[in-house]
């Protein structure tokens, strides 16, 4: 009987949704970065309303290297009931990008992107060009690097430990006779007393 | 990786008439870890930035490094009130990619809507107690942890687990539920029409609780749109998009169910909504658990990516070889892209799913409802006061485990 495992096929990883199965999911465009602007607003103002979401996917190895993918919805914005949004229209927008290079912000078409670019930015290391606050979302603001990056290691990086805070430096280990009197020295010597029986 | 270390960045500046305010992120009434950094005038929000950020556990990151099957146990801690709907988008889409959605049996299908539903009140249920909590409204939290254990146990009988039972798997179900499992579910049915009643007896008429709510945290259909705005929020501003109605995923277009909405678009809108949502999901239960007396199998009949049954395996060599494979090297999964989305308790829950044809997936992209309902709150907030602030917090319904991820 033969092995019913798929066997990898070499190269997928360069572009997956090319290779994709028919699904009826979404429509799906591939948009120049130059014409991408244009081209949501021009799929805003025909209905679709609703930014579903805006991701990004990193195919190291490939040029342009990363796909920030939009989700688009059809819903019109007004009061309706389910028998007159029925199956709204859904379309993928896929737009390669290349390391070092930007896209421009849709955060003022949909203001949902802003927090969604600044993910991007954040984890993918993608700059968003003409985005009112384009800072580190999820990562602390002074980390290094984008964690979804492929070449990012899994665990993290091997970070130094941070230095202790002076407040947390107990004085009396440190240096210096505490309050007590007691040193380290001087409870050393109190035990070693009591070990070899001397009063 | 060239970032330097920057200076903490100002969020928002302080003018001659405001201050600025942080709230959070260890407020008791921010539903987890949530900074607001507010501008205001007196007590007038003038600007909220909510700051997110501190439960980022890089779940996706994480599901990149695990097999197909063991991905699915970090996505559940995502929407950790409601993990089965998560597990549940996870399966739909991979089944997707590996073209075995007509082959999921009826049965599964069913206990999925069961669980999804039950999930479902499970987690209003806490939405319900914290956010009455936050009002000051103490006892009703008691009542909605109550029935929310009654769930947690059911969950507990099929999972193993009362949090994460991990039971939708890709393919059907971990297995069929168990001995006496049906009768409690039973009892539970007939117990929460009247906790439900006990419910909105406590809330829904009560004076103090309609003040601080109707007409706080206006959001328009034009708004909610722009903020992607999705789930019970979105249809209390009288937008009846509901994934199950618009794109019915396990079976959901053969329930009789409805999808209640309001036109006003305030805190106490999204109130009324959830509570009707609740018993909408009482209707489905009731019907799927008409439809489970009948037995039948729980998993897909594909070797690939379903294990043999455990008798089988001392048995068959092919059994054995298949058992061995899937646990030791998982399954592949075609090379493809998709996205899948279902209607969690908080609204649309979407996965984008790419797979290079690796017992691993490639990417994992959510698209987490609770951040973008949160997100929403920099446009609500202003002009409202900071105790107002709370109530659309409360009803916006985030689980920082998903807008952090």
């Amino acid at each position: 009987m033969p092995s019913t495992q798929v066997p990898p096929i070499a190269g997928a990883a360069i572009d997956p949704p090319s290779l994709r199965p028919p699904i009826d999911d979404a429509a799906i465009e591939r948009v120049a970065p130059s014409e991408l602007r244009a081209r949501l607003e021009a799929l805003k103002a025909g209905g679709y309303a609703m930014l579903l979401d805006l991701g990004a996917v990193d195919y190291l190895g490939r040029a342009p290297r990363f796909d920030v993918v939009y989700h688009l919805l059809a819903l019109a914005a007004k009061v309706a009931t389910v028998a007159e949004i029925a199956t709204p229209a859904r379309v993928r927008i896929l737009c390669g990008v290349d390391e070092g290079q930007s896209l421009p912000t849709v955060s003022d078409v949909w203001k949902s992107a802003d927090w969604a670019e600044r993910e991007v930015y954040d984890l993918f290391g993608i700059p968003f060009d003409g985005h009112p606050d384009l800072r580190r979302i999820q990562m602390p603001h002074d980390w290094a690097g984008h964690p979804l990056r492929k070449d990012y290691p899994m665990r993290g990086p091997a970070l130094e430990r941070a230095p202790r805070p002076a407040f947390a430096n107990k004085t009396n280990v440190v240096a210096g006779s505490p309050p007590s009197g007691r040193t380290l020295e001087a409870l050393q010597e109190q035990v070693k007393r009591v070990r070899e029986g001397r009063p | 990786m060239t970032m330097s270390a920057t200076p903490p960045p100002e969020i928002i500046a302080q003018t001659e008439n405001t201050m600025v305010l942080s709230m959070g992120p260890q407020h008791p009434s921010t539903h987890g870890v949530l900074q607001i950094v507010l501008e205001i005038d007196s007590e007038n929000v003038v600007k909220a930035d909510p700051e997110i950020g501190y439960l980022h556990t890089g779940i996706e990151k994480s599901a990149e490094g695990l097999f197909w099957t063991q991905a699915q146990t970090v996505i559940e801690r995502m929407d950790y009130l409601a993990p089965s709907s998560n597990a549940l988008c996870y399966a739909l889409a991979v089944e997707k990619l590996l073209g075995i959605t007509d082959g999921i049996p009826e049965r599964a299908q069913t206990i999925r809507v069961l669980i999804g539903e039950l999930t479902r009140i499970a987690s209003h249920c806490v939405w319900l107690g914290t956010h009455g909590i936050d009002l000051g409204a103490i006892s009703i939290f008691f009542y909605c942890f109550d029935l929310r254990e009654n769930i947690l146990d059911l969950q507990e009988a099929v999972g193993g687990a009362r949090m994460h039972p991990n039971y939708v798997r890709v393919g059907g179900l971990n297995g069929d539920l168990p001995e006496g499992y049906l009768a409690r579910l039973d009892a539970l049915i007939e117990k929460i029409p009247g906790r439900m009643r006990e419910l909105r007896g406590l809330l829904q008429a009560n004076p103090i609780f309609q003040d601080r709510t109707i007409d706080i945290g206006m959001l328009t259909p034009e708004e909610a749109l722009q903020w992607s705005v999705t789930g019970p929020s979105l249809r209390a501003s009288g937008v009846a998009y509901d994934v199950r109605k618009a794109f019915p995923y396990c079976g959901y277009q053969t329930y009789d169910f409805e999808i209640p909405t309001r036109p006003e678009g305030d805190a106490y809108a999204r109130f009324l909504v959830r509570l009707d949502e609740m018993d909408q999901s009482i209707r489905l239960i009731e019907q799927a658990r008409r439809r489970l007396d009948k037995p039948g199998p729980v998993m897909i009949d594909d070797p690939k990516v379903a294990l043999p049954p455990k008798e089988t395996i001392a048995l068959s060599m092919e059994a054995l070889i298949h058992h061995f494979k899937l646990i030791s090297e998982g399954f592949r999964v075609p090379p493809g892209d998709v996205y899948q989305s279902v209607e969690s308790p908080r609204g649309e829950l979407g996965y984008y799913v790419v797979s290079n044809g690796e017992n691993k997936p490639y990417r994992i992209r959510t698209r987490p409802p609770s951040m973008y309902n949160l997100q929403a709150l920099k446009g609500i907030a202003p002009g409202n006061l900071i105790a107002d602030l709370v109530v659309m917090i409360g009803s916006l319904d985030p689980v920082f485990g998903e807008v952090d991820r």
